[in-house]
């Protein structure tokens, strides 16, 4: 099982190195201009890319469930209560 | 309040606000630590994969590539490239870290996941404080809830239901609709996040890009268009 301890290893200090990078770059660069708006911009781009990748690998249900979800986001802006919804919503659409 | 006093009640705040978004990453734990003790992986090694990665989605796709007879190279590389979009998540919080030593920038950055990050920066944009002790906090209630969930799974390894079958597969995803909710600003933030995407779609389909590139370059996308563009 050594592998397993490698991977474990291996996977552990690249994974550290990408954190650590991300604080150590993002210090270099101005915080004004072009690179920090992009940075600013980066969480809410990012969100949508990760909603977007979750969305295009799944079908019609599993857009409904997200409209029911967004729905859910907007009226309420409860984190929760939007989980609670969307997982509701894909289970009762998968029964269909 | 003292600085000690503030983090510690920031440090508390972000260990029970995460909670909603553990439970959902409980679920998957326990998934991992099945698949992991179908790949021999015994609780001890779940245990410290858990705690030294800390990155549930790339222990899930390395320990599946290896379960399906990739090697350890190769199990590292899928799960590295998973990780690229850490780099942009520290990136993002660098305020946060300015003026600490070192061991704080490790600790830091070790405990920043999707799921805490996204949630500090929608209490943010709510005009919240929720700075470092924030994001350490709710990784440090993360952490717990991931290593009892996977290690659980690995010992148990029996009858447990399938994420999907219960539709918390969804979870994530609610979550994230959620907490774009609250990062939306205006207008303005419409052409990025339809750039990003559009690049995220375009990526799929081209048939070039996995699922782990496809995420990377949209967010890269939208977040240079809106650095790129002239409207302050």
């Amino acid at each position: 099982m050594s592998e397993i301890w490698l991977i474990i290893a291996g996977l552990a200090a690249a994974t550290f190195t990408i954190r650590v990078g991300g604080v150590l770059i993002g210090r270099r660069l101005p915080s004004e201009g072009v690179w920090a708006r992009a940075l600013n911009a980066l969480p809410g781009s990012l969100i949508i890319a990760l909603v977007s990748v979750s969305l295009l690998s799944g079908g019609p249900r599993e857009w409904l469930a997200a409209l029911v979800a967004m729905i859910t986001a907007m009226l309420t802006r409860n984190l929760p209560l939007t989980m609670l919804a969307g997982i509701a919503a894909i289970f009762l659409l998968r029964q269909m | 309040m003292t600085n000690a006093q503030e983090a510690r009640s920031e440090f508390l705040s972000g260990a029970g606000r995460i909670l909603p978004l553990a439970a959902g990453a409980g679920v998957y734990g326990l998934a991992f630590g099945l698949l992991a003790a179908q790949a021999g992986m015994d609780g001890l090694q779940v245990g410290i994969m858990g705690s030294a990665v800390f990155a549930g989605a790339s222990q899930i796709v390395a320990v599946e590539r290896f379960a399906a007879g990739a090697g350890a190279l190769i199990a590292i590389i899928a799960g590295l490239v998973l990780n690229l979009r850490l780099l942009l998540i520290t990136a993002s919080i660098r305020d946060i870290f300015a003026g600490r030593p070192f061991w704080q920038i490790a600790l830091g950055a070790h405990a920043a996941t999707d799921e805490n990050w996204a949630l500090m920066m929608a209490r943010r944009a709510s005009g919240q404080k929720a700075g470092y002790w924030f994001l350490v906090g709710s990784g440090a209630s993360l952490m717990a809830v991931w290593l009892i969930a996977t290690i659980s799974g690995a010992l148990i390894a029996a009858a447990l239901p399938e994420p999907r079958a219960l539709g918390m597969d969804f979870a994530f995803t609610a979550a994230f609709i959620a907490i774009a909710r609250s990062l939306w600003t205006g207008r303005r933030d419409l052409l990025p996040w339809t750039v990003s995407f559009a690049v995220v779609a375009l990526s799929l389909w081209s048939g070039v890009f996995d699922k782990s590139w496809a995420l990377i370059l949209g967010g890269v996308s939208g977040a240079a268009l809106a650095g790129f563009r002239r409207d302050e």
